[in-house]
């Protein structure tokens, strides 16, 4: 395994494991999402360089595009947590069971 | 050059475990900001300026509404303005930076013309089969879009009905 395959895995892994075990914030588990995404868009990029072909660099746009969606939409389900429950933190709202 | 793109990997992974360390959002997207531009720095130095380019405008845009966002709900009460000196410093070190980067960018060009022939430099021309014969992929991304506002709108509203009706 090289050196560039190796971040690509643990930067995944480690935004993976930081979504998953301990959030404080709801924003925190968000942000987690977008380092995912960002490990994704690059280990893609990288891909369609190493396979030298060019119809390939379609997936990280499409990916990318994405993205933008899933992250406007948490941002927006973020805002509404905010205007119906005063916080955003996840122990609130599992004590709230929303 | 791999000197760089081991810099830009080392920026990634140190970026990314400062975002899973569970530090406040603030300082989170501090760090998400960190490995984005990293990752534009091992983009562009494995030869793929163009997906650099668009990491850099969509991705770190989008990241600066989250991080304005954040900014918004832990606000400075001391703002700088163009008078500071530290505003001029950084006009001055800008203006060196535009300089070098000047010098650096001075030889490359999308289309390298020799002789009869002519070749495009695979990402751009890639990222333009997109809009040559990936019409339909195009069409459904621009309506996920169009479906996204929609969807923005619908759960942050609470007028008569919605996901906030109390």
């Amino acid at each position: 395994m090289t050196l560039t395959n190796l971040t690509i895995y643990s930067t995944f892994m480690m935004a993976m494991a930081g979504l998953t075990l301990h959030r404080t914030h709801l924003m925190s588990a968000l942000i987690c999402l977008e380092g995912m995404m960002l490990a994704i868009f690059i280990g893609l990029a990288l891909w369609c360089s190493q396979m030298d072909s060019m119809s390939l660099s379609i997936n990280p746009m499409a990916l990318i595009t994405l993205s933008a969606c899933e992250a406007s939409t948490g941002l927006a389900i973020l805002v509404a947590t905010n205007r119906t429950h005063g916080s955003d933190l996840i122990k609130n709202l599992n004590l709230l069971q929303c | 050059m791999a000197y760089i793109i081991f810099l830009g990997l080392f920026g990634l992974v140190f970026g990314m475990i400062g975002v899973a360390s569970n530090p406040s959002p603030y300082y989170a997207a501090f760090g998400l900001v960190l490995g984005a531009a990293s990752g534009c720095l091992i983009l562009s130095g494995f030869g793929i300026t163009f997906l650099s380019l668009i990491l850099f405008l969509i991705y770190l845009g989008g990241m600066m509404v989250v991080f304005a966002y954040s900014a918004a709900m832990a606000a400075e009460p001391y703002p700088e303005a163009w008078g500071n000196m530290s505003v001029v410093f950084y006009v001055l070190f800008y203006c060196v930076v535009l300089g070098m980067g000047l010098g650096l960018v001075d030889s490359i060009d999308v289309l390298s013309i020799v002789g009869e022939f002519s070749v495009v430099r695979s990402d751009w021309g890639g990222v333009s089969v997109l809009y040559y014969s990936g019409g339909w992929l195009l069409l459904i991304l621009g309506w996920v879009l169009l479906i996204t506002l929609f969807v923005v709108l619908e759960v942050t509203r609470a007028v008569k009905y919605g996901s906030m009706c109390l």
